[in-house]
């Protein structure tokens, strides 16, 4: 949507694959260090696989594949990552390094750094729905392996 | 030893004992309770009169089983507890410890009592009765300095109990039988997701039969006269029975709902049953507190606090090793000697405190000491002297982390943690079984003035058997009551024997990607449904108790799992479904073609929108556009429809017009006003379409009108119109 308006946003900014991204940061539960990452079979390349936290399993996304970006290394334990809570799914983004959390201009879209570099800004909404499609169509596919 | 003469049979006599043992186990644990609840002081009149009076009771009762040991050891019991409320008789700080010794002896001692060989055991216990009752035959065992309280009359009011309650009527239950309802109900979900499975394929059969209809309908409109009348009557009927075929699978689904909702409820019904109060745990800790202050000779209290907590007994059983671990932890290593303690100014006798609170949906069980806590310092170097961390990253982590290393939380070599600070082994443990109960442990330790564990996990817990095995390095997990039996399977075998049975092989190292070459593998025989197939794994781990854990719904659509579990040491661990399984397996059985023909792969066409207040319209649009590569959502009138696309961006939105709230036009009005939508294709399908609607639709852009009822054919004609 196209607004002509500057508007405040909280974001936090993060680095993965050498891209810089900001994600607001009403969408962020939690900042932490990822646990054992179970790999999931037959889940697309987007699902690095699944941690528990605080008793509770939740799927790693890893960003870059949702969104054919340069992608970091594959979730692993000791990764920082983002738990986002958006549409009543709640997920783990890994990141490679959050960097700091700032209030900057959001003008149609488009959000610079302080130093006025421009920044990625993700909507959790549309990665939540990416994925959804992805595992959706996976698991379609998947069914045809029977007994080969 | 010999029974009295008794007027029953032998049947009769055993479940007349088995009612005694459960008696004589509740009367005798009040009688623990009771001295506990004084520490090392006596029983006031009415703890004592209480004591007197379920001793007596069990003696009554031991007589008419005919149990005449327990009727000798009960009456001694008595007289020895009367004795304590009659006269200034000395209560020492042992007596306490005898008494429960003696308690505990004779909880061990009904399990067996009549039963060969018990009277040796029987005679034991009634030394230590004496040994209560007569204690000036060991003059030497009192303390000079020990100042008796004044007697308290015997049939003093009781005291701070309020307003007697009124009696309740209770119920004893057997725990297996509460068990076995919880396992039923269990069980009954599953039931729930086959028949869910059912009811999906019927609504293919009633989808396909649909659009057989409508190619029988579009070949009437070409075909010749000779048959027409009776075919026209043919599609007519099968029209109607397509329809009710349709409704009855809908009206089916909101049964399933229906269902779904009261085992749910049956489920909560059954664990508040099993419901524990935190009482018993806390009497347990008592207990054991009380053995390590006797093998330790270290002056601590316990203190308890929220004993009224309530959770799932079994829960409570899980807890009990935890807890003693946390306790002997807190005496060995928390407090800290006497002359230390005066030194510092604090009593001498140090405290240990079990809190127990209720959090949301959590139990959080707190054991705390106020003893020297620990040396996050001494324990930083410690950690980079054991080489286990970088200079940098110790001086970087803070106290909290540092506690984090000690409970070895993200740590995979376990045993170092408990060794590093020298505390003793088994925290490790604590955090395993409270980690596998789905919960968390959290250290937290002032210097000088104690350390507290904080445990934190579910109240209740759906604790189910599975079968856990290893394939490419992870361990997966199927629910035991679908594994049959596990095997070996030769390397490149198709199918196996398995009880004389020839079995189709899964080779689950291909579904699962492992890359592991073994030469021979072992097998899991998974049977579901009726029908059984073998599974090729790298290795069995074996059976184990796990808690079951939804996947959240963005996994949801892997069908092939059924869940996952976490491992002791925090791991996710898959659960497969067995029902998956076995579809693998049988791919060409017709249920399962049906199956696999419902869910071929589609080319992904983007996100719609259905907005109709008719649910079997909503259903149907679901079925017509899910075929097309739509995923579909859908809304029941225009005012949730636009709250959706609030948060969501749809490519196709299809409405109809009259509905509650928000009207078909006025939607579309205000989702054109939404630069989002200013462009989306939108259908509109109306069961009445004049030329006022026809003009209202072409200004607001609408893309097609569908008249009602709507086919596959016209919806895909309103897609394709430009």
């Amino acid at each position: 949507m196209l607004r002509l308006v500057p508007e405040l946003r909280n974001v936090i900014v993060f680095t993965i694959g050498g891209v810089r991204y900001a994600i607001e940061l009403r969408w962020v539960r939690e900042v932490v260090s990822l646990g054992f990452v179970t790999g999931v079979p037959s889940a697309p390349s987007a699902f690095s696989g699944v941690v528990n936290l605080h008793g509770t399993i939740l799927p790693v996304l890893d960003v870059a594949a949702l969104l054919d970006q340069p992608a970091g290394h594959a979730a692993r334990q000791g990764d920082g990552a983002l738990v986002l809570e958006t549409e009543g799914v709640v997920c783990a983004m890994r990141v490679d390094q959050i960097d700091h959390v700032a209030s900057l201009h959001e003008t149609g879209g488009a959000i610079n750094d302080a130093s006025g570099r421009p920044l990625t800004l993700l909507d959790p909404a549309v990665l939540v729905r990416r994925a959804l499609e992805l595992i959706t169509m996976a698991a379609a596919g998947a069914v045809p392996v029977a007994a080969s | 030893m010999s029974d009295g003469e008794l007027d029953f049979d032998a049947d009769e006599l055993a479940m007349l004992r088995g009612l005694f043992r459960a008696e004589a186990q509740e009367a005798l644990e009040t009688v623990t309770t009771r001295v506990l609840a004084g520490g090392s002081t006596k029983p006031n009149a009415e703890a004592l009169t209480e004591m007197m009076r379920v001793t007596h009771t069990l003696k009554g009762a031991a007589g008419t089983v005919g149990l005449m040991a327990m009727v000798d050891l009960s009456h001694r019991l008595e007289s020895a507890l009367a004795a304590f409320g009659r006269e200034p008789s000395p209560w020492t700080p042992q007596t306490a410890d005898q008494l429960v010794e003696v308690t505990d002896g004779l909880r061990a001692y009904v399990e067996t009592a009549g039963e060969p060989g018990s009277d040796a055991i029987a005679d034991k216990i009634r030394d230590q009765i004496d040994q209560i009752a007569r204690p000036n035959r060991r003059p030497q065992s009192l303390p000079p300095t020990f100042v008796e309280p004044p007697p308290e009359p015997v049939l003093e009011p009781v005291h701070d109990a309020g307003p007697a309650p009124e009696p309740k009527a209770w119920l004893r239950v057997e725990p297996e039988r509460i068990e076995d309802l919880m396992s039923s109900a269990g069980e009954l979900l599953f039931d729930r997701t086959r028949i869910e499975r059912r009811v999906q394929l019927l609504r293919t059969l009633a989808r396909d039969l649909a659009r057989t209809r409508q190619s029988l309908h579009d070949t009437l409109d070409v075909a010749g006269p000779p048959n027409r009348a009776s075919l026209v009557e043919a599609e007519g009927e099968l029209a109607s029975q397509a329809a009710l075929l349709s409704q009855t699978t809908a009206a089916l689904l909101d049964e399933i709902e229906a269902l779904r909702r009261t085992i749910g409820e049956l489920q909560k019904g059954l664990t508040r049953i099993r419901m524990d109060s935190a009482r018993n745990l806390f009497l347990h800790a008592a207990r054991t507190l009380r053995a390590l202050r006797r093998a330790t000779g270290v002056h601590v209290e316990l203190r308890t606090l929220g004993e009224d907590t309530e959770f799932d007994k079994a829960v409570a059983e899980q807890l009990v090793d935890p807890i003693t671990q946390l306790l002997r932890n807190a005496v060995a290593h928390g407090v800290e000697p006497p002359e230390e303690r005066a030194a510092r100014g604090k009593p001498v006798t140090a405290t240990v405190t079990i809190r127990a609170r209720q959090d949301g949906n959590l139990l959080v069980l707190e054991v705390s000491d106020d003893g020297r806590g620990i040396d996050t310092s001494a324990l930083r170097e410690r950690l980079v002297a054991t080489g286990r961390w970088s200079q940098t990253r110790a001086q970087l982590a803070n106290d909290t982390e540092i506690l984090d290393a000690l409970l070895g939380t993200g740590v995979s070599i376990r045993g170092d943690a408990d060794e590093l600070a020298g505390r003793g082994i088994g925290i490790g443990l604590v955090r395993e079984t409270v980690s596998k109960l789905g919960g968390e442990v959290k250290l937290s330790s002032t210097p000088g003035r104690g350390t507290t564990f904080s445990l934190r996990l579910p109240l209740s817990t759906a604790l189910a058997q599975a079968m856990l095995f290893k394939v490419g390095g992870q361990v997966y997990a199927i629910p035991n009551v679908h594994v049959v039996d596990t095997t070996t399977v030769e390397p490149t075998a198709h199918v196996t024997t398995v009880r004389h049975e020839q079995l189709p092989v899964l080779r689950l190292e291909s579904l699962l990607g492992s890359t592991t070459v073994l030469e021979r593998r072992a097998g899991v025989v998974v049977s579901f449904a009726g029908k059984s197939l073998v599974c090729t794994v790298d290795k069995i781990v074996g059976p184990r108790e796990i808690i079951i854990k939804p996947l959240g719904p963005l996994l949801a659509p892997l069908t092939l799992y059924a869940g996952a579990t976490i491992s002791g040491s925090g791991k996710v661990q898959l659960i497969l479904d067995p029902a998956q399984l076995v579809r693998r397996a049988y791919p060409d059985s017709p249920t399962e073609a049906m199956f696999a023909l419902d869910s071929a792969p589609v080319v992904l066409a983007g996100r719609a929108l259905v907005v109709d207040d008719s649910r079997a319209i909503r259903e149907a649009m679901t079925s017509m556009l899910g075929r097309e590569g739509w995923i579909v959502d859908v809304a029941e009138d225009g005012a949730r429809a636009l709250q959706m696309t609030k948060q969501l961006r749809y490519d196709l939105v299809v409405t109809d017009l009259e509905m509650p709230e928000l009207g078909g036009f006025d939607l579309i009005a205000r989702l054109r006003k939404d630069e989002r939508f200013k462009s989306t294709p939108i259908v509109v399908i109306t069961s009445r379409a004049n030329p006022e609607h026809r003009r209202r639709a072409r200004d607001l852009g609408v893309r097609a009108l569908v008249a009602k009822p709507i086919t596959r054919r016209k919806l895909l004609e309103a897609l394709a119109a430009r």
